[in-house]
């Protein structure tokens, strides 16, 4: 997947943060919900059609110690997780 | 228990008018029961301030949600703000077109319809007649239209001998998935027909043997949370414990028996939020005026009420020498508000002991058993 697409959330989803930094994720249209650790809440917070993935992992290295030397492959991996599950997306430009 | 950032869902009574008057409704009695609707606007401001705090999902109850004329678009302001719903009601007034409605939203968890018999006569009795037949008639509308839907059965003097027909016309007849049940509690209109409504210790034994019995055969398709199902089973949990000399049970010693308050939260059809419906009478803000988050997080009388899981029961007189006290839960708060006028305090109504005393008996403990 391309560093310079710029993924943008479902703005259905709700995110419930709770006092520990943890948060879940709810889709009310299915009633589905999953647990997300603080770094991941984090990448959530960068889905906003600006950032691409190539900031967003400019952006966990910054701002979390002990980064994981194969932080890509993770970020990445939770991007595609979140899209086949309908909680994010890339815009779409029409073409003309 | 942990205490959630913001309320996980808010059960809203959405109109205290009803178009009928049953005679152990808890309502009717509360300070917040008016006659007056709030108008739907306020109720739409309120719906963006869930959908801020992460709400995901509201219960609507009464009175009767479907006597408002403008629920659908009640319903419409839930959806908009991305949370799913669900619904209490009596069941009468559940037509096609609701029922396409509720599916249509995509977002109903359920509609939970009381039905009270097997037949109109047992039903309609505290009901009013004709309601039997109505409140069936809705279910049929829902499940037509794949409307997740449930019932729950208030257990009362009239219905106490017909559980097994109930059982087997809800599951059997009516498909349903489940039921749940509960029995007519010392609150609102209950309070003036108890002698009409309430089991009798004798009554209430049957109950609990009937209902653990039917549960078995059932496949554990019907539930409880109170009453004598609930009761049933906590209560011979506690008396095994009590006869292997255990020194406690999960959750027993302390007065912790409710924690709807860490989760969740009630508004009054007049827009004042409590902590429960049934304690309508601790008013801790006004929707609208006040910050749900600052109600929920820092409201001294909420956090009181959630502080009550601190409290031994070895501090009450009422509890001085039972042998069940490191297993009880001292039950609702509610109730115990409703019956002595404090709600930390045990409930007498949930109390073991009380029970043997005055002739109750417990099942035998085999029906427990897979």
């Amino acid at each position: 997947m391309s560093d310079d697409l710029k993924p943008i959330a479902n703005p259905t989803v709700v995110l419930r943060e709770e006092f520990d930094d943890w948060a879940i994720l709810f889709d009310p249209d299915t009633g589905n919900a999953f647990g997300l650790n603080p770094t991941s809440v984090f990448i959530w917070k960068l889905l906003d059609g600006r950032h691409t993935i190539r900031d967003i992992i400019n952006e966990v290295q910054k701002n979390f110690e002990e980064v994981p030397d194969d932080v890509e492959v993770h970020v990445n991996e939770f991007i595609n997780d979140l899209i086949e599950r309908g909680y994010a997306g890339y815009e779409w430009k029409q073409e003309g | 228990m942990r205490l959630m950032k913001t309320p996980k869902s808010i059960d809203i009574e959405i109109t205290n008018r009803c178009n009928l008057r049953c005679r152990y409704c808890s309502h009717f009695s509360s300070p917040g029961d008016v006659d007056r609707d709030l108008p739907k606007e306020e109720w739409f401001r309120f719906f963006e301030e869930l959908n801020r705090c992460a709400v995901m999902s509201v219960t609507l109850s009464g009175g009767e949600p479907f006597f408002r004329e403008d629920l659908f678009e009640i319903i419409d302001g839930i959806v908009r703000n991305r949370m799913r719903f669900s619904i209490l009601t009596n069941g009468t007034l559940i037509t096609e077109d609701v029922a396409r409605f509720l599916a249509s939203t995509g977002r109903c968890d359920s509609v939970q319809v009381s039905i009270d018999g097997s037949i109109p006569t047992t039903h309609d009795s505290f009901r009013g007649e004709g309601n039997f037949r109505k409140a069936v008639e809705g279910i049929k509308h829902l499940q037509g239209h794949g409307v997740p839907v449930t019932v729950r059965v208030t257990i009362h003097r009239q219905n106490v001998m017909e559980l097994e027909d109930i059982a087997r016309f809800l599951l059997e007849e009516m498909g349903l998935p489940g039921f749940s049940t509960n029995s007519a509690s010392y609150m609102g209109l209950c309070r003036k027909n108890a002698e009409q409504v309430q089991l009798t210790p004798e009554e209430r034994s049957v109950a609990m043997e009937t209902l653990l019995r039917l549960n078995r055969k059932y496949n554990g398709r019907i539930s409880a949370a109170a009453g004598p199902l609930a009761e049933g089973r906590r209560w011979l949990m506690m008396e095994r414990a009590r006869r292997e000399g255990k020194r406690e049970i999960p959750g027993g010693g302390y007065l912790t028996g409710c924690g709807g308050v860490m989760t969740k939260i009630a508004v009054r059809a007049d827009g004042v939020m409590v902590p429960c419906g049934q304690m309508a009478h601790i008013e801790l803000g006004r929707i609208n005026r006040d910050s749900l988050l600052d109600v929920w997080q820092g409201h001294p009388e909420l956090n009181r009420i959630r502080q009550r899981r601190m409290v031994p029961l070895s501090s009450f007189d009422f509890c001085r020498g039972c042998e069940y006290i490191n297993y009880c839960t001292g039950n609702c708060p509610a109730l115990a508000y409703t019956i002595i006028g404090d709600e930390f305090h045990p409930s007498p109504d949930a109390c073991l002991r009380a029970f043997l005393q005055k002739g109750g008996r417990l099942p035998d403990e085999r029906i427990l058993e897979a």
